[in-house]
């Protein structure tokens, strides 16, 4: 079976003017399948972000290429989405206006577009607050916000690149379950960045350890605790055991580029 | 590669440059071979460039020059003695910011140059009369930027040296001063624009000597070569001083890059 | 008793900001009571009451309004023209580095150098009528509002570029959804600098070689020694100034009502 998203071979090596070339991604290749919630751990300045733009359609590779669908990615598009750690909400926008943005620029009449944001403001709880401004809302909110705009132009494919890194603790969890039952209710396909390994294995499929810099996939682990997964899950030793593997195989990588360094 | 990596890194200078001789040499090809103009309302690059050398090699310009700074130091040195002091007060003082903070912003924001008659009424068209005007205008962005400067030092850090049981001198030198000396320099770099401003307008006005002076003469007279090479002067010392000081802000206080506004 | 220092405490800083401003005038309007001045200065001297008896005068003599007319219509037309030039090359400049680097020694050194210089060449060019204060008052204020609007520019959020990019936005878009409105602060800022440099421009502007306006009708008492005239037009001058810049604050301050950090400028 052809692979939903296939990735084969990517490199990409920033040219700063004044400043050493980086090389972000090298050689990296994976396969995602259609539905699944993939997550990406790896130490940070790996290139994880850079991947996720390559896949949104900003970044041109140097070398590889994405499949997606059979069709090769060469710029952005309607059928993915992007969830920014920083939420990327227009401040001067309410919540109303940010989740229409990406309808408005594809061209979806007022009408429909009030329409349809109401009911994404609606999925991720946020009714009421519709005429509020993001520096209105907690970091939770924002990111439901976020959440709603990626999903409002009904995307294919969900890029989240650490979107509840600036979250904290308890909203976390709260976020995490909350996009699970998203995520079952609409079936899209999520590539997932994260920095904890508990979150990506509470929330994946599969997880993917990427290497130090230059990017490339390490290794891939398959999750198989059984679905719908809840909070109590996390205090078993089979998800224990799934932590730990993560872990190890995170751990050089980290030990290689030195804990703490990174960007 | 070697070239094209020497552009790549100096781009900007690069560009900058080859505008400016660009500018010159369409512009003196131009009036040279394609329109001719009246030598009473326009000129060309040639003609300023030997009215430049003649100018350099006279003395009357230098003296001009001269005595247009002496009054500019006499008005700035003393807008420094007393806007520096003002608005640390102002700053430390809540009862001398009630009282003064509405007063000076009036005077702030209005216009003080249209004291100019009366002040060159009052105090002569010399060196007096010019450095009293360059004060008015410079003395308001050394009070404010000071105030400001003490009045944003943080007051963590306020306390962070009182808790390790700093005395009022450490705070001053450790912490009020690095935080507020940024500010200064901004508004000296203000206060300079102003200062000119000062001089140039008290000159313009009435006087018989300095640049301004110079430069107003050589219009009056129709000598556009000449006029020009004043224009350039002055604004090659105003660029000067002002990047001058730009440069010591970002020395001074790297992390404030932010504060940027030109 | 206590209500006497509690109304006091609430309002400390208006009654010292203000009680200031009222001793200055006051002390001003006696001193001439209090000290005969030497004659050599009571020539220039001049009080708030007398200042305002020449205002009213004025006023009903008509004179004021003519000048007023004249400078207001050199401030509306200077303004209005860098506002047209500013902004857009503001905005060109924040987006292109190659316009950027091309134009940046001309705008530094115009923009260090106080454009009261041009004013003799502009009247050679302009004649000594109108059109050479409109052309000062350009110069002094589309400096400004260039420079804020490039630095608003400048300034704009990344992720918000990557983000409506990643909708598929155009060059445009991302102009009218994020750079115009992301810089609106800014140019209401520099809108605050540029009406400062315009109404310094209408003043020095009439200094020289005019014989209609509110700078010449002061240039021209300056040198009959008519103190007060002078006065009124610097009062004139001062109304305009604080009512402008209050009004822009304000504007400023509605704006910040979806960006509670301020924006810092000078
Ligand atoms: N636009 C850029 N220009 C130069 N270097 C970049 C740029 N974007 C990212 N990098 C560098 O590429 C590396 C990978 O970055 P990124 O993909 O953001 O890492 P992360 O895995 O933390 O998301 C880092 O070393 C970063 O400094
Ligand atoms: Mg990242």
């Amino acid at each position: 079976m052809v692979p939903y998203i296939r990735a084969q071979n990517v490199n990409l090596t920033f040219r700063p003017k004044n400043r050493d070339p980086v090389t972000a991604l090298q050689g990296l290749s994976l396969e995602v399948g259609r539905g699944e919630f993939l997550s990406l751990v790896g130490p940070s300045g790996c290139g994880k972000s850079t991947f996720l733009n390559v896949l949104l359609g900003l970044l041109r590779p140097d070398q590889g290429e994405i499949h997606l669908d059979g069709k090769k990615i060469s710029g952005p598009g309607y059928e993915r989405a992007m969830v920014f750690q920083e939420f990327g909400l227009l401040p001067w926008r309410t919540v109303l206006a940010n989740v229409e943005l990406g309808m408005e620029l594809k061209g979806v009449p007022a009408s429909i577009r009030r329409e349809r944001a109401s009911e994404l403001i609606n999925l991720v709880g946020l009714t009421g607050f519709e005429h509020h401004y993001p520096h209105e809302l907690s970091g939770g909110m924002k990111q439901r916000v976020g959440l709603a705009r990626a999903l409002a132009t009904d995307p294919e494919v969900l890029l989240m690149d650490e979107p509840f890194a600036a979250l904290d603790a308890q909203t976390r969890d709260l976020m995490q379950a909350e996009l699970l039952q998203i995520w079952d209710r609409t079936k899209k396909t999520v590539i997932f960045v994260t920095h904890s390994i508990e979150e990506a294995a509470y929330l994946s499929d599969r997880v993917v350890v990427v290497t130090s810099r230059p990017g490339r996939a390490k290794k891939l682990i398959d999750i198989k605790l059984p679905r719908p997964r809840d909070y109590e899950m996390r205090l078993t030793p089979e998800f224990n055991d799934i932590k730990a593997t993560i872990w190890n195989s995170l751990k050089d990588e980290l030990i290689s580029r030195g804990i703490g360094d990174g960007r | 590669m070697g070239v094209k990596r020497i552009y790549e890194e100096y781009q900007r200078p690069i560009l900058g440059l080859i505008s400016l001789i660009g500018l010159v040499a369409v512009w003196e090809f131009t009036v040279t071979y394609v329109i001719e103009f009246n030598p009473f309302f326009f000129t060309k690059p040639s003609h300023i460039a030997t009215a430049t050398k003649e100018l350099l090699l006279g003395d009357r310009l230098w003296r001009d020059l001269a005595i247009s700074s002496r009054a500019f130091l006499w008005g700035f040195t003393t807008a420094v003695i007393v806007g520096i002091p003002m608005g640390a007060v102002m700053g430390w003082r809540t009862r001398v910011e009630y009282t003064l903070d509405p007063f000076f912003t009036a005077l702030y924001a209005s216009p003080l140059v249209a004291l100019a008659p009366l002040i060159i009424l009052i105090f002569g068209v010399g060196l007096t009369g010019k450095a009293v005007l360059v004060f008015l205008l410079a003395v308001f962005p050394f009070i404010f930027n000071t105030y400001t400067g003490v009045k944003s030092t943080d007051q963590l850090l306020i306390n962070v040296v009182r808790a390790f049981g700093g005395k009022e001198r450490h705070l001053y030198v450790n912490v009020i001063l690095p935080s507020t000396l940024p500010f200064i320099v901004a508004g000296a770099r203000l206060a300079i624009g102003r200062g000119i401003v000062g001089v140039i307008v008290g000159e313009f006005y009435a006087a018989s000597e300095g640049i301004g002076f110079a430069i107003a003469h050589f219009g009056d007279t129709y000598r556009l070569p000449e006029m020009f090479v004043g224009i350039i002067i002055l604004s090659i010392i105003a660029v000067l001083l002002t990047e001058a000081l730009r440069k010591f802000e970002l020395i001074i206080a790297p992390y404030r890059a932010e504060m940027e506004t030109r | 008793m206590t209500g006497v220092v509690n109304f006091y405490r609430e309002r400390e800083s208006h009654i010292l900001g203000i009680g200031f401003i009222v001793l200055f005038l006051v002390v001003w309007e006696i001193i001439p009571l209090w000290v005969s001045l030497p004659r050599g200065v009571s020539l220039f001297f001049t009080t708030p009451s007398k200042i305002a008896a020449k205002f009213y005068q004025l006023m009903a003599a008509g004179t004021i309004q003519e000048h007023f007319y004249v400078s207001a219509w050199e401030f509306v037309v200077g303004l209005g023209l860098s506002i047209a030039v500013g902004l857009p090359f503001g905005l060109i400049l924040g987006r292109s580095r190659t316009m950027d680097a091309l134009l940046d020694p001309y705008v530094t050194a115009l923009n260090a150098t106080p454009r009261l210089v041009w004013l003799p060449l502009l009247i050679i060019w302009f004649g000594i009528g109108i059109w050479s204060k409109i052309m000062i008052v350009f110069l002094g204020a589309v400096f400004p509002l260039l420079i804020n609007t490039y630095a608003g520019v400048k300034n704009v959020d990344r992720v918000l570029i990557n983000m409506v990019r990643s909708f598929g936005a155009r060059e445009w878009h991302v102009m009218k959804i994020v750079v115009l409105p992301y810089s609106v602060p800014y140019i209401v800022a520099g809108l605050r600098l540029a009406i400062g440099r315009a109404v310094l421009g209408v003043v020095v502007g009439e200094f020289f070689g005019a014989t209609k306006g509110l700078g010449a009708m002061m240039a021209i008492a300056a040198s009959a020694f008519q103190v007060d005239v002078v006065f009124v037009g610097v009062a004139i001058f001062m109304g305009i100034s604080l009512i402008f810049t209050l009004t822009v604050k304000k504007i400023e301050s509605n704006l910040t009502r979806w960006r509670p950090e301020q924006v810092k400028t000078f």
